[in-house]
């Protein structure tokens, strides 16, 4: 058997054989195992005694079964990211800086606009808390306050009245211009009250939103009279500047010039014109130094308080409006430079008579999209319209979203955010039940109904300014006597005013150091990886590859069906035969052997390749038959004559 | 047929070779070659050598490539080619094909890994939490560098040409009258402040402050087309440029830095120190955790913008304080005096105490990194600390003691560790002492150099002022710093509240006057005192640590992943394929060798008289020992090889007998196992 085996394998290699070699799937099996690559399964075959073999099968399962096991693992945690933190030392660009006066616009210029209002408010304390007269320290021009009272009837009193609750009648509240009860239909909504609940307040003061439509009212009640005149004045507020153009807006607000008496960068001078101009609905001019406008942005190359941004900001109380704000000073918001300064969210104020020293650290963040994380690179696969003239931003998301549904609820746009286009801001003239329907637009929000804080998705990187803010005195008591007048002679070119140091505020934002951090994630697989672990896994519990795997393929799914198949045909058509015998014997066999014609020639021949391959069978199929040897040395024979030939062995 | 060709050569050297001698099984391969070599001459000699050597090395199992080959496939550990050869032709070429392209595959991952391993990655863990830590060391100093009562007699020429170029700014008429003043124009005269008018833009007009040649007071305008400037010349005045400001403010603040830094910088740095704040004005209180300290506890030093700066827990002496517990209660507790009316009014217009955290033995760069803390207040400081620590070359640029820095640290006479703020500032200085030929009051000077002054540099203001704005210098010094390795930070949480309370305020004031002045009356003012609480936080370190991301195990093990994956091979697959290789380089040398003799012998040398052997056969001969013949064991065929008789050498055996004789352990152990099943 030996010597013969090696000749025939290589008269078998020159020889086209398609389809299975065994004959039998016992025999495909034997065969597999004895020459596969992977380990166990030629164990199972060499072992002698059933219990070696058992144990043997057993643990080439549990081997089959960890690897499926830990493939799986690895598979399930492809995607997941390693973090890397670098600091690289380097020149930094410096970030925009917006600053804005707290208070919007000059009380005295806009002061026309909001003459009514006023009235009704101070009418309106006069008559809650009994406070007759508003003594305004700062404010020069006295004016008459009950001036215009008896003549104009309570306009926005009437539109959103303010009431008194008392604790006894809960559907009770006085309205206070009339001075009778009134029934209070539709909910009372406390504002705020689902967060903290207000026990012990005796009496509360509220307003009361109605649609004109349906007679729906909510009321909204506050724990405190300071709260709820606030949100009253602001409320109606908005409205009256809703209608003011753009330009008679920033005409009203500061101008640069005004805002800024001294500018210092890097060490060298700066002024107005450096400063870009930035409107926003509730803080009116804003200015933002290095907005990167003309392609340029600044940038440090040192460290340190003399080379940041130093300026002295000119805050004129005497223009504060006495009931929007309520605080005074400026509020400087850091951000990149395309990027929408939030200053009513995140804003650092700067108190007057200080000199506030803003320490940066930079930190850049990178995270990495999808499949790894749910963030966005730049907002274009958020369903959410930007309507701000920025880059993406979860903030700018969530606003934008807001605003898309106001205009679509309520038919227009909420004050103090952009305007989506085609839509125009809310009023009361336009439309009338636009506070009702903004109340329970915003609760929804905040309640996130509204599906805002689904679709919004944060963004991927970042640039993230860690501040150390500190105070010092400024300017100090020596300094003062001679800095003061310096600083009204450089401020003179804008207002005819000797300065205060209360008027003054001195701003320092600068680098700390150049270091620059940047936390990035990093997949921490990557194909290469999985395959290696793969392998590593394969080849440690069975010492198999990827020829294994198509080894596999190719034996259990590929000849172990084909066997199947054929045994199923020859039984077929035995029977077939059986059957058709007697009355049809030369009826021919019908398309025979498709797979393999050395296998497939009829019972009368012993197939080529099992005869090589494996010991002669017990039951041979046709016994009688010379033995198989003779074929292949004849074969073998013709071979050796005519080497290029690989013909068929057809004739016998 | 090229096949034939080559076992013709073989044939060939075989039979040019001295008698066949068969070998017993375990003798010596090269006895039989010792005998020719008593008959031969020398060149004989050399060929025997050789020949011995061929035959000592060439072990291989195989003497065609083909033959290398097959068995090569045949008994190789990767998986692939050994389907190569039991296949058919089809499977035979997709199996080929298979195998190529899972070998190049490998080659792809393997460059793919060996490259990320060659670019250093790291990776980073991260910790937070509390743990008993050194406390960090804390420098305060006062805003204003000096006392004034004490610089008054340096400064009074500088306090009355500022109060003068004062009053021309702001009331020009009046002080026409008053400007006849005995002034000293000496200083005035090295960078004068200029008003420049633009009102005009094509013809600026500029005007001297103080220049005697006109009397009217319209010289000081308004206009925002006016702006202040200074002059800075050099060569003696020939070549001047002017330093525009925007506002009068800045004009006057810069010129009054820049004069008395001129001034300073001719002051012997003992008078200096005795000019600053000493330590037991400023340091009223000190309480570290429950113990009492004072000023003796602080290390003193002198830092140039700040004057006299005091150092708690410095640990250049002693050793660092730890501090084991978070809060308040456990930290450091100070008063401080900063003597706000004794400020030098033209050089601090803020007014606070300045202080920094930082590491042990390192140098504090205030200036820089400082806060500031507001009188009549009290400020409290909660502590985190941030390390940073870097595995340095190659994994990330950062230098962990400095000593590759190609800049010399002028700091080093402090004792204290490298720094990058150092390293810059030891940069500029170097710079300006070979730009302007004199070091900058600023910084510390490097032995042999002075400080710039007017009087002996008079170009000096301009060239400063040219190296500083200068972009490329500090590029150039950026370049050349690296950071170090171990970076920590202190964050701070920073909180304020008024202090001392209307209510405590009487009696505190009296035990601290009482304490530092020995005086009943209150010598403090309120404006002047700052209380400071610093403090560990509950989570006091958030260390980031490098390590390597892929070291030398993690590239092995993935190669060996890759490997195995697609081929599933092993270091020894790569040892079998050298030793292929080798054995192939061996084939070519005998075949070059045979070449060369049947070129020298052509006409002796016979070819097959018939057709010549088959590869088949003669692998087949090479593989088997049991191999035959067919023409002498079996009957029907016999007469088909008619030629074998006639072989050049009749009666001797095949000629790979030692090659045969490797073989039979497999062939039997192979039957054994067929008959165990």
């Amino acid at each position: 058997m030996a010597p013969g085996e090696k000749i025939k394998a290589k008269i078998k290699k020159n020889l086209p054989v398609t389809g299975p070699q065994a004959p039998t799937i016992k025999e495909l099996m034997q065969w597999y195992c004895l020459n596969t690559n992977t380990h166990g399964c030629r164990r199972i075959v060499v072992s002698r005694g059933r219990l070696r073999r058992l144990l043997w099968i057993g643990f080439t399962l549990t081997a089959v079964a960890l690897i499926f096991w830990q493939c799986a693992l690895l598979v399930f945690s492809f995607y997941t990211v390693s973090v890397t933190i670098k600091v690289h030392f380097q020149k930094l660009d410096f970030p925009a800086v917006t600053i804005c006066n707290i208070n919007p616009y000059k009380y005295s210029v806009v002061r026309p606009l909001l003459a009514d209002l006023e009235q009704e408010t101070k009418e309106a304390l006069k008559s809650l808390y009994g406070l007759s007269e508003i003594q305004s320290r700062k404010r020069r021009e006295a004016e008459s306050w009950s001036s215009a009272w008896d003549d104009t009837r309570p306009k926005f009193l009437r539109l959103v009245p303010l009431l008194f609750f008392d604790e006894e009648e809960k559907d009770k509240a006085r309205d206070f211009v009339t001075g009778r009860k009134r029934k209070v239909s539709g909910s009372i909504i406390p504002k705020a009250s689902e967060v903290v609940q207000v026990q012990e307040s005796r009496q509360v003061v509220g307003f009361q939103l109605c649609s004109n439509d349906t007679s729906d009212c909510a009321t909204y009640t506050f724990s405190s009279g300071v709260n709820a005149i606030q949100e009253w004045y602001k409320l109606h507020y908005m409205n009256i500047m809703a209608q003011v153009p753009l330009e008679k807006k920033i005409n009203m607000s500061y101008s640069a010039e005004e805002l800024l008496v001294t500018c210092f960068f890097d060490g060298v001078s700066c002024d107005a014109r450096n400063f870009t101009l930035f409107h926003h609905p509730m803080y009116g001019n804003c200015y933002t130094f290095n907005k990167g406008d003309n392609a340029t942005i600044l940038s440090t190359s040192m460290g340190g308080s003399e080379y940041g941004l130093q300026v002295i900001l000119y805050i004129n109380e005497e223009e504060y409006n006495p009931f929007l704000v309520s605080s005074s000073g400026a509020k400087v918001i850091i951000h990149r430079q395309d990027e929408y300064p939030f200053i009513e969210d995140v804003g650092t104020e700067i108190e007057t008579a200080m000199a506030t020293s803003i320490g940066m650290h930079l930190t850049e963040s990178f995270k990495l999209s999808e499949p790894y994380s749910q963030c966005t690179e730049d907002g274009s696969e958020v369903p959410v319209r930007n309507i701000y003239n920025a880059a993406y931003s979860l903030q700018i998301c969530l606003h934008s979203c807001f605003q898309a549904k106001m205009v679509e609820k309520c038919g227009c746009a909420q004050y103090s955010q952009p305007l989506p286009p085609a839509a125009n801001y809310c009023n009361y003239q336009q439309h009338p039940n636009w506070m009702y329907c903004y109340y329970q637009l915003h609760q929804a929000f905040v309640q996130e109904e509204l599906g805002c804080q689904a679709v919004c998705r944060e963004a991927c990187s970042f640039k993230e300014w860690t501040l150390t803010t500190s105070l010092a005195q400024w300017p100090s008591v020596v300094s003062e006597k001679w800095l003061l007048p310096v600083l009204t002679w450089d401020q003179s070119r804008q207002i005819n005013k000797k300065l205060n140091k209360t008027d003054l505020a001195k701003l320092l934002i600068f680098y700390k150091d150049l270091n620059q951090r940047s936390i990035m994630e990093n997949p921490a697989n990557s194909i290469e990886m999985l395959l290696s672990n793969f392998g590593g896994q394969l080849g440690l519990w069975m010492s198999c590859s990827v020829v294994c795997v198509i080894e596999i393929i190719e034996v259990f799914f590929i000849d172990f069906f084909s066997i199947i198949a054929r045994r199923q045909w020859q039984k077929a058509k035995e029977w077939w035969a059986l059957r058709q015998a007697p009355p049809c014997p030369e009826a021919p066999p019908s398309p025979r052997g498709q797979d393999n014609p050395a296998l497939d020639i009829d019972d009368d021949l012993p197939t080529f390749t099992s005869a090589l391959r494996l010991p002669p069978a017990p039951g041979a199929q046709v016994p009688g038959t010379p033995p198989p040897r003779y074929n292949t040395l004849r074969l073998e024979r013709a071979f050796s004559t005519q080497l290029s030939d690989t013909q068929l062995p057809g004739e016998p | 047929m090229l096949l034939h060709i080559n076992l013709a050569y073989l044939f060939e050297l075989w039979h040019s070779c001295p008698p066949w001698m068969p070998t017993d099984e375990h003798g010596d391969k090269n006895v039989w070659m010792e005998k020719p070599g008593h008959r031969e001459g020398a060149t004989m000699h050399v060929k025997k050598y050789l020949l011995k050597c061929l035959h000592r090395l060439q072990k291989g199992p195989g003497y065609t490539y083909k033959e290398l080959l097959v068995w090569y496939c045949d008994n190789t550990n990767t998986h692939g080619p050994k389907r190569i050869i039991c296949e058919g032709p089809k499977k035979k070429a997709m199996w080929f094909l298979i195998t190529l392209l899972f070998a190049a595959l490998v080659c792809w991952q393997w460059g793919v890994f060996i490259n990320t391993y060659l670019s250093w990655e790291v990776s980073v863990s991260l910790s937070v939490g509390f743990k008993a830590m050194d406390f960090p060391a804390v420098t305060i100093c006062n805003a204003s560098p000096f006392k004034y009562s004490k610089v008054k007699h340096l400064l009074k020429d500088l306090d009355e040409l500022m109060e003068a170029v004062l009053e021309r700014i702001l009331a020009p008429e009046s002080s026409h009258a008053n400007a006849t003043r005995a002034l000293n124009f000496t200083i005035w005269n090295y960078t004068p402040l200029f008003l420049i008018d633009e009102r005009n833009p094509h013809d600026p007009v500029v005007l001297d402050l103080f220049a005697d040649n006109h009397n009217d007071s319209a010289i000081i305008c308004n206009d925002p087309g006016c702006k202040m400037a200074m002059r800075l010349c050099r060569l003696n005045g020939t070549e001047c440029t002017f330093q525009n400001f925007t506002s009068a403010t800045q004009a006057v603040t810069e010129w009054y830095v820049l004069q008395a830094t001129n001034i300073f910088a001719q002051v012997p740095f003992q008078e200096l120190v005795q000019m600053g704040y000493p330590a037991e004005q400023v340091i009223l209180s000190c309480l570290f955790g429950a113990e009492p300290c004072n000023y003796r506890n602080f290390t003193s030093i002198f830092y140039p913008p700040y004057g006299n700066c005091y150092i708690f827990n410095w640990g250049m002496m002693e050793k660092a304080l730890p501090s084991a517990n978070p809060g308040t209660e456990f930290g450091l507790k100070l008063i401080l005096d900063i003597g706000e009316e004794d400020y030098v009014p033209f050089l601090a217009s803020t007014a606070g105490v300045r202080l920094l955290l930082h590491e042990q033995r390192s140098y504090p760069f205030i200036r820089e990194e400082g806060i500031y803390a507001m009188s009549a207040t009290e400020t409290s400081i909660g502590v985190l600390v941030d390390k940073l620590q870097r595995k340095g070359e190659p994994y990330s640029p950062c230098t962990m003691n400095g000593s590759d820095v190609p800049i010399q640290n002028f700091y080093s006479n402090y004792n204290t560790t490298y720094s990058i703020q150092a390293c810059l500032h030891s940069c500029f200085q170097d710079h300006m002492i070979r730009n302007c030929s004199c070091g900058h009051y600023l910084y510390p000077l490097p032995p042999g150099e002075k400080y710039c002054n007017n009087w002996d540099f008079p170009d000096w203001a301009r060239c400063y002022s040219a190296l500083q704005m200068s972009l490329a210098q500090r590029e150039t010094c950026i370049g050349l710093c690296k950071e170090s390795c171990n970076d920590t930070q202190y964050k701070m949480t920073i909180s304020m509240a008024d202090w001392p309370s209307e209510a405590s305020e009487d009696w505190i004031f009296h035990v601290l006057s009482q304490e530092r002045d020995q005086s009943t009356n209150i010598t403090l003012s309120k404006k002047g005192i700052v209380k400071l609480n610093i403090y560990f936080q509950e989570f006091n370190y958030r260390t980031i640590e490098e390590s390597a991301a892929n070291n030398i195990v993690w590239l092995l093990s993935n190669l060996g992943g890759q490997f195995g994956f697609w081929m599933g091979g092993s270091v020894l697959c790569l040892i079998e394929f050298a030793e292929i290789i080798i054995d192939f380089v061996w084939i070519t040398i005998i075949k070059l060798v045979g070449f060369a003799k049947s070129s020298r012998q052509r006409p002796a040398s016979a070819r097959y008289a018939g057709p010549p052997p088959t590869v088949a056969e003669l692998v087949e001969a090479h593989t088997n020992f049991g191999f035959q013949p067919d023409a002498a064991s079996h009957g029907p065929g016999a007469e088909a090889y008619p030629d074998e008789q006639a072989l050049p050498i009749p009666g001797t055996p095949p000629p790979n007998y030692d090659s045969l004789r490797l073989q039979p352990l497999d062939v039997i152990e192979s039957d054994s196992e067929g008959d165990a099943i």
